[in-house]
Parts: C-alpha cells; sequence; structure tokens
C-alpha cells in the first residue's frame, strides 16, 4: 500500500513538473529493501552488539544494499561482469557478506544528478548513493537521511578516520546537517581546488622561452604561439572552458574548471564565484568586484588578440582539443595533467605537459581554495542499523584496499559507493616521498604502513622507479623520463608534475569561500542569478558584450536577489565569529 | 433509453478495446495532473504532496517578478510560433511541388530522401549541426570562398533563434510534406480534368481546387500546432544552446529544467509548467473553435 502510494508520488512529481525529459524514478523498492535489512539485523545484531567494534567486520548474514549508480560509458567491464557482478562487488560479498544490489544506473553527470534530483524530489531514495552538496542539503533538509552520528565514530577505521581528521576536523562539519550527522563525505586533496598553468614545455623550449610565470609573461608567450604555429593553422595558444562548463566554479561546485580561467583572476586577486570579505570584513560576491572586472577585460582583449580558443563556450570537448596536441597552455588543477589528458600523450608523443603556478604582477601566489568536501554519500533514512554498519565499512574497505582493488582491470569508479578519499596534503607527501624514493634516499618499504593516511603512497613508491627512468637530480622531470604506456603512468605523472607547484611552495594567500553551501533565499534566487552571471562572463569574454555591461550586471543582481543573499551570508559570517 | 443501451450493447467489444487506451490516458494524463498542487506550495519533499505548507499565489508572483520570466516567455513564443507556421507553409510549398513531379521513381527518392531527418534523434541531430556551423565546418568554408570572415555561428545570439527554426523545420517538412500529399491524392482526378479543359492554368487549378482540396488538412495540422504554441522544442534547444545564446534561446522548457532539476526549486518550475499548460490549453480551445467558424471543421 505505502509502496504504491510512493511509487504514485514519484510519478505525479516527476510527471507535473516536466513531462518531456524524464521517466519516473519509481524503481527504488525501499520498502521490500528495508524489509529484508530488518530481517538481517534482527539476528545480526544481537549478536553484534556485544562484541566490539570491528571496522572490517564481517556480516554472519548477507546484508544487503540497494544503490543507485554512477554509470561510466567509457569505462568497460572484463567480460561476463556486470555493475552488479564485478570483481569489486565479489569482493565485498566474499569477505564481508556485504550484497550490492543496483537498483537504478545513470550516466555520471547530468543523468545521473537528474536522478538523483527526481528521487529526493518523490522522496524514493534507494538505501544509498552519492550526490553532490546541494543535493544533500536537499534530501537532509527534507529529512530523508539516515543519521550517522553514532555508528560512524564506531566503525570508522582509523585510516578513514585520519583523513577526515586531515583538515582540522571541518569534514565532518560539512557531514553535518543541524548538528547530526547525516552523509559519508568523500575529502579531496587540496590541490584539487587549485588550478595551475599547464603549458607544453617542449614548444618553449622550441622558441627558447622561459616557463611564464605572470599574466603578462603568459601573454607574451601566448603571442609567440600564435604566430610561430607549433601544432599548424589550428593552434590554439590558450584553451578556454568547453559548453558543458563555466569560466570558473562556483562556491556550490567543488575543484576547479578544466580550461577555465581562475588563475588569471587570481592574479588579479579576484575570486569569482566565491564569498569573500572585502577590506572592511564585510562580505562580498567575489565576481562582482572591480578586480573580476579587471581580469574579465583582461581575458576579452586575449579573446579578441586570438590568444584564446574562439570557439570557447561552443565546444564540445575542451579535454579533447587539449587531447588533439594544438592547444600551448590550459588552466587546471593536478590531476589533469595526467589521468584528465592521458590520451595527449599517446596522440602526440614527446608533448611535455608542465604545470607552473600562476603568480601576480608583484611576484605572490594568490589561489583560491577548494572545499575539502568533495562529495557525499547518503543513505535512507530507514535503513537497517546493519546496512548503516556496511555503509561505514564499504568505506573503510576501499581506503584499505583502493591499491590492490585498483589494479584489476575494472575501473575505480565502479567501486559501489566510492567516496574518494584522500588526505588534504596527500598530493605533496607524495611529491616529496616518491621524489626521495628517486633520490635514493628512501626505499619504498619505508612507506609500507596499512594505517596511513596516504593509502597509496607504498604503491607508488613500489612503482615509481620502473615508469620513470633516467632521473636526474639536476634535470626537471619531462615526459621523455616516463613510461607512458604504464597503467601508473596517469597518477605518477599528476603527482610529479601537476602536484609540484603546491608541493614546492606555498602560495602567499589562500582565499576559501565564506560559505560553500546555500542560504535560504540562494534556495529561491539562485538559479536565475547563476544564469545571469554565466551568460555576463562568457559574452565579456567573448567580446558580444563590452565590459561596460558588467555595471549593469552587477546592478541587476543585487536587484534580484542578490543584495538579499549577501546579508544572508554575512549573517553566517558573522554567527561564525 | 432502451435504444441507447441496445446501441451500447452492440459496442461492447469497441468499448473493450478501447480500454487499455483510456486506462493509459488515465494513469499517465489525468493522474499526475494532481502534481499541479505543487505550484501552490512550498513543495518539500520529506513531507509530500499534501503536508508541504502552501503559499498561496507567492511562486507566480515570485516568476513573474523575475527579469528572466519575461526573457523567456518571448522567446518561447517567437520560436514556437515560427516553427507552427513554417511547419505548415513550407512543407505544403514543397508537397505542391512534388506533387507535380511526373517522374514516379523520383518523387518517390525525392519523398524518402527528405523524410529521413525526422527519425534521427536531437542528440545526434545536435552534435551534426553544431560540427557544420562551427569554426572549421562547411557552412564557415562555403562563406569564406566569398570572402566571408568565418563566424561560430551557435555563439551568436542573434542567429540562434534562426538556425533553431531553420533546422527544425529542415528536419520535420519531409514529415509533415507526406501528411499533405496523402491529402492530394484524396482530391479528385476529375477536377483537374474539367479544368484544363474549361482552359485553366497550373497555377489556377492550383489555388482552385488543390488547396481547397485540402484546407482541411491545412486546418487540422494548424490547429494540433497552436496546442504547441509554448513548445519550442526542448531536447533541440538543449542540446544546441549555450550560456551565449540565453538571451534568445533561453526558452520556457530548458528554463523549468535548469530550475526545478538542476537546482531542485520543484515548486518554481511546476509553477513555470502550469504556466505553460494553462496558456496551452488556452490556445487549443480557441484554435479549436477558430477552425470551426473559420474553416467549418470540427476534429471531434
Amino acid at each position: 500500500m505505502s509502496t504504491f502510494y510512493k511509487k504514485l508520488g514519484a510519478f505525479i512529481v516527476a510527471s507535473a513538473m516536466l513531462t518531456s525529459v524524464f521517466a519516473g524514478c519509481g524503481s527504488s523498492n525501499d520498502s521490500g529493501a528495508a524489509g529484508t535489512g530488518t530481517a538481517v539485523s534482527s539476528s545480526g545484531s544481537t549478536a553484534a552488539a556485544d562484541e566490539k567494534t570491528d571496522p572490517f567486520m564481517k556480516f554472519d548474514k548477507p546484508v544487503t544494499i540497494h544503490v543507485g549508480q554512477q554509470a561510466y560509458p567509457t569505462q568497460k567491464f572484463p567480460e561476463g561482469d556486470t555493475n552488479e557482478d564485478n570483481v569489486f562487488t565479489r569482493y565485498l560479498k566474499d569477505n564481508f557478506n556485504i550484497e550490492i544490489v543496483v537498483d537504478w544506473s545513470a550516466a555520471t553527470g547530468n543523468d545521473y544528478n537528474q536522478k538523483v534530483n527526481l528521487c529526493i524530489a518523490s522522496n524514493t531514495l534507494p538505501d544509498g548513493m552519492q550526490v553532490d552538496r546541494k543535493a544533500f542539503l536537499s534530501a537532509a533538509k527534507s529529512g530523508m537521511l539516515y543519521d550517522f552520528t553514532e555508528i560512524f565514530p564506531k566503525y570508522v577505521s582509523p585510516q578513514v578516520k585520519a583523513i577526515m581528521d586531515s583538515g582540522d576536523g571541518i569534514a565532518y562539519e560539512y557531514a553535518k546537517y543541524n548538528g547530526k550527522q547525516l552523509s559519508m563525505v568523500g575529502v579531496d586533496v587540496a590541490p584539487s581546488g587549485q588550478s595551475m598553468l599547464n603549458i607544453r614545455q617542449d614548444w618553449l623550449d622550441k622558441y627558447n622561452l622561459k616557463a611564464p610565470t605572470t599574466i603578462d609573461e603568459i601573454e607574451a608567450v601566448a603571442k609567440v604561439f600564435k604566430e610561430k604555429k607549433p601544432a599548424g593553422n589550428s593552434t590554439i595558444p590558450i584553451a578556454g572552458p568547453d559548453k558543458k562548463s563555466s569560466v570558473y566554479t562556483n562556491f556550490l561546485q567543488a575543484g576547479v574548471m578544466f580550461a577555465g580561467f581562475e588563475p588569471v583572476f587570481a592574479a588579479y586577486d579576484a575570486y569569482p564565484g566565491y564569498w569573500i570579505k572585502d577590506g572592511s570584513g564585510k562580505a562580498v560576491y567575489g565576481t562582482n568586484t572591480e578586480n573580476s572586472k579587471k581580469a574579465l577585460e583582461r581575458l576579452a582583449d586575449w579573446y579578441k588578440q586570438g590568444l584564446i580558443d574562439p570557439e570557447m563556450g561552443v565546444r564540445d570537448s575542451s579535454t579533447e582539443l587539449v587531447n588533439s596536441g594544438n592547444v600551448g597552455m590550459y588552466f587546471c588543477a593536478w590531476w589533469s595533467i595526467g589521468y584528465g589528458t592521458t590520451d595527449a600523450y599517446k596522440k602526440t608523443p614527446g608533448a611535455n605537459w608542465q604545470a607552473y603556478p600562476v603568480k601576480a604582477d608583484d611576484g605572490k601566489w594568490y589561489t583560491r581554495m577548494q572545499c575539502p568536501v568533495a562529495s557525499y554519500t547518503i543513505f535512507n533514512k530507514n535503513i537497517s542499523e546493519d546496512i548503516a554498519k556496511a555503509a561505514v565499512i564499504i568505506n573503510n574497505i576501499w581506503v584499505r584496499d583502493e591499491n590492490k582493488l585498483g589494479s584489476q582491470n575494472t575501473s575505480i569508479y565502479w567501486y559501489p559507493l566510492r567516496n574518494s578519499m584522500g588526505a588534504l596534503d596527500e598530493c605533496e607527501t607524495s611529491y616529496k616521498s616518491l621524489i626521495k624514493v628517486l633520490d635514493g634516499e628512501a626505499k619504498a618499504e619505508d612507506f609500507n604502513d596499512p594505517s596511513s593516511p596516504y593509502k597509496l603512497l607504498y604503491n607508488d613508491a613500489k612503482n615509481v622507479t620502473t615508469v620513470v627512468k633516467d632521473y636526474s637530480k639536476e634535470k626537471q622531470l619531462s615526459i621523455s623520463n616516463f613510461d607512458v604506456n604504464s597503467p601508473d603512468f596517469a597518477r605518477l605523472y599528476s603527482i610529479l608534475i601537476g602536484a609540484r607547484p603546491t608541493a614546492l611552495a606555498t602560495p602567499d594567500k589562500l582565499i576559501y569561500s565564506e560559505v560553500y553551501s546555500q542560504t535560504p533565499a540562494m534556495e529561491a534566487k539562485w538559479a536565475n542569478l547563476e544564469t545571469a552571471e554565466k551568460e555576463m562572463s562568457l559574452k565579456i569574454i567573448t567580446g558580444k558584450d563590452s565590459t561596460s555591461t558588467f555595471d549593469e550586471y552587477v546592478k541587476k543582481w543585487n536587484n534580484e536577489g542578490g543584495a538579499e543573499i549577501l546579508a544572508e551570508v554575512q549573517k553566517e559570517m558573522d554567527s561564525k565569529k | 433509453m432502451n435504444k441507447r443501451m441496445s446501441s451500447l450493447k452492440l459496442q461492447t467489444h469497441y468499448s473493450i478495446m478501447v480500454i487499455p487506451g483510456v486506462l493509459w490516458m488515465i494513469l499517465f494524463n489525468i493522474v499526475p495532473m494532481t502534481g499541479v498542487v505543487m505550484a501552490f506550495k512550498n513543495y518539500n519533499p520529506g513531507l509530500g504532496l499534501w503536508k508541504s505548507p502552501g503559499v498561496g499565489l507567492e511562486n507566480f508572483k515570485y516568476l513573474f517578478s523575475m527579469s528572466d520570466a519575461q526573457r523567456v516567455i518571448i522567446n518561447t513564443l517567437i520560436i514556437a510560433c515560427s516553427k507552427v507556421v513554417l511547419n505548415i507553409v513550407i512543407p505544403l510549398a514543397f508537397a505542391l511541388l512534388l506533387n507535380e513531379v511526373t517522374n514516379m521513381r523520383y518523387k518517390k527518392f525525392v519523398q524518402t530522401a527528405v523524410y529521413l531527418p525526422h527519425f534521427l534523434s536531437w542528440v545526434i541531430l545536435a552534435s551534426v549541426i553544431l560540427n557544420i556551423f562551427s569554426l572549421d565546418g562547411i557552412v564557415n568554408q562555403i562563406t569564406g570562398i566569398f570572402g566571408g570572415k568565418p563566424v561560430i555561428w551557435f555563439s551568436m545570439a542573434s542567429y540562434f533563434r534562426q538556425l533553431v527554426i531553420g533546422t527544425d523545420v529542415w528536419k520535420e517538412f519531409g514529415f509533415n510534406a507526406v501528411i499533405f500529399l496523402a491529402a492530394l491524392t484524396g482530391i479528385n482526378p476529375n477536377l483537374y480534368e474539367a479544368a484544363t479543359i474549361d482552359g485553366c492554368s497550373k497555377w489556377k487549378s492550383i489555388w482552385y481546387i488543390t488547396i481547397p482540396g485540402i484546407t482541411g488538412t491545412i486546418v487540422l495540422l494548424g490547429v494540433l500546432g497552436l496546442g504547441n504554441v509554448l513548445n519550442a522544442g526542448f531536447d533541440q534547444i538543449y542540446n544546441l544552446y549555450n550560456p551565449m545564446v540565453y538571451s534568445t534561446g533561453d526558452i520556457l522548457d530548458t528554463w523549468v529544467y535548469r530550475i526545478g532539476l538542476v537546482n531542485l526549486q520543484f515548486s518554481l518550475a511546476t509553477t513555470a509548467g502550469l504556466f505553460k499548460s494553462a496558456i496551452s490549453f488556452i490556445m487549443i480551445v480557441v484554435s479549436y473553435w477558430a477552425a470551426y467558424k473559420l474553416a467549418d471543421y470540427k476534429i471531434f
């Protein structure tokens, strides 16, 4: 009966909002799931109650978790495996008696988010699924989520705890809603929120250029690239964001845009998309500042000169553009140079991508920092206690066994309810440790510590000497040192090249957004303001609108709810003091 | 009464055959209508549809106070109306021309060829079209021959509507032309013979025989089209647009999508959807009435 009504409700909500776009999300058989769960817990919990809690315990009876899963169309399974029966699910079943049932799956990105939002709208959450902050808060506010406040500390493994603690406990703060821990969060390494200049060192060498550090120097190099056309007529000195992305990420989004322009803004001491303090300590929206305007003017000038991809904002994929080998520079975080663009090295052998920090004219390095919590796994409030325990344990297992499970021919993306867990300083620590190994100052065995939060370091240290060849302390590592075909290439290149800037130097100023979540007024008004902002930034840079329209935009922004939101942000900032 | 009952009895098997369709309609078209109450509530999924607090007309007030709303409605009207009109005029002209072709093989070939794009989904077609109009696409290469400067067509707000309308008409005109061609075959050939004997020119026979002969079909397509006057084509625009062309290309459906499914503003999205449905409903009633008055044509 209640299931029927739930389904009906789901269906009504779905259809009423937009009949043409989606099909209902009625497959979550939650009453059935809860039923099996309770049956297990009634017998299981009595046995487990007196025993001490084991973060890697094997359940006496199978515990079934119904999940909503992101699907990765490009990541194929080995012959015969499926998203319900693969190396990960078998591992969980055989060793821990945890069974994964995929209630539904949707392609990662828009499709998946849409499905998640529908499940929330219709209150038909599966037992567990992965969501972003916006969806987490929405579900939490509606009171749909399981409270992990008690279970999590009991069953968390020391390793996961170390990672959660790595940012002064900020991760716990984000996992909570109204003081209750309503989600399990993924902690992302800090450099994921810092954009660097990625540049073709081989092109620089070809024209005897020095690696640029400031905006002026970048412009000078871009001009040379444009003039000399090292990749022929289709040479693009600086890639820009594609049609799925925007010029910069805002406070609600994790990480940075691929080929966005965050560092260009930062070099002007501008932090668009973030809530920051002005000189007097009052809240301002980073986009609406004079410095942002200056940066936009500069970017518009670059675009006009033909230094930025003329098809920015319209192009299907900037990643493919970079992979094509026609691009000289782009801005992105540490992972982009390895994980993000492995094809680039296959298509253009010898493409020597290097990462450098972008500095302001005065030589200072300003950078914005992301919210350290990048992903959320949420659970239906109706799940049994055993499922909740299993949820914590799945996460523990992942962090402990990623190095073992990750090299088994199945993409790590398919691990059920996978939260990426990395200590905030994992990249920097890994870089320094690996260089020590290469220098011969340390051995891989030195890092063999199963409880270390740097879970992949031991593995990396073992691999680094085979992937990196002809290492010399005096020379900067380049692509010719790396074995491109090694399965560990992407990771090691990302760490040794992409994370080098943050490992070797500390930025002079780190800017965090004052809030990383929506205030009440934002819930109603943000969609509109965000649209206007995206439109404004793209149009000004591509010269469709002159920079004088910026002031009109700010005015409009304030009139249409921006001022109200700002007041709320101010209130939130004051309450933190 | 008795007579009526017996006629119902005669129709029993027909009625039974209709049941699945009626059930389908109730389940998918009538039942979901209850969801419109969301437009008058501050919908909280945890509380459910009925327990969420009511807010009266607050959502409507807010909807129309947004500067986007006006822009979106104007865009929708322009794009949808142009599509409705052109999707009648162009296929009609094409059908009339094709009807004059005497080589049957050629006629069949053309008919099939122009009909094909109808079967492609916009997801696929959009990337083809974006490619054709990209910086180094065919269009720019052709204009380049005549000394034109390459333009990124889909980043220009001033071209976006024309491109959307044009590509939609290109995709659909073959399909609509088939309907007209079918109607054309229904005209009694004796009329044409008589006209020829009376010394009527080709043009005049089209004007006085062909057009009146298919007025019913034209009106029918027009009436059905009017109901779509606020349906500017989500599939197409969602796959073609980008923030640079929001000013001319953002339509009600894409806007509702962004508000509702991307930003989780369920109530506001429903409000916009309800508004759209209400306008569409009025348009259908008016056009139905107009079709009856003007062309003496009744659908039901």
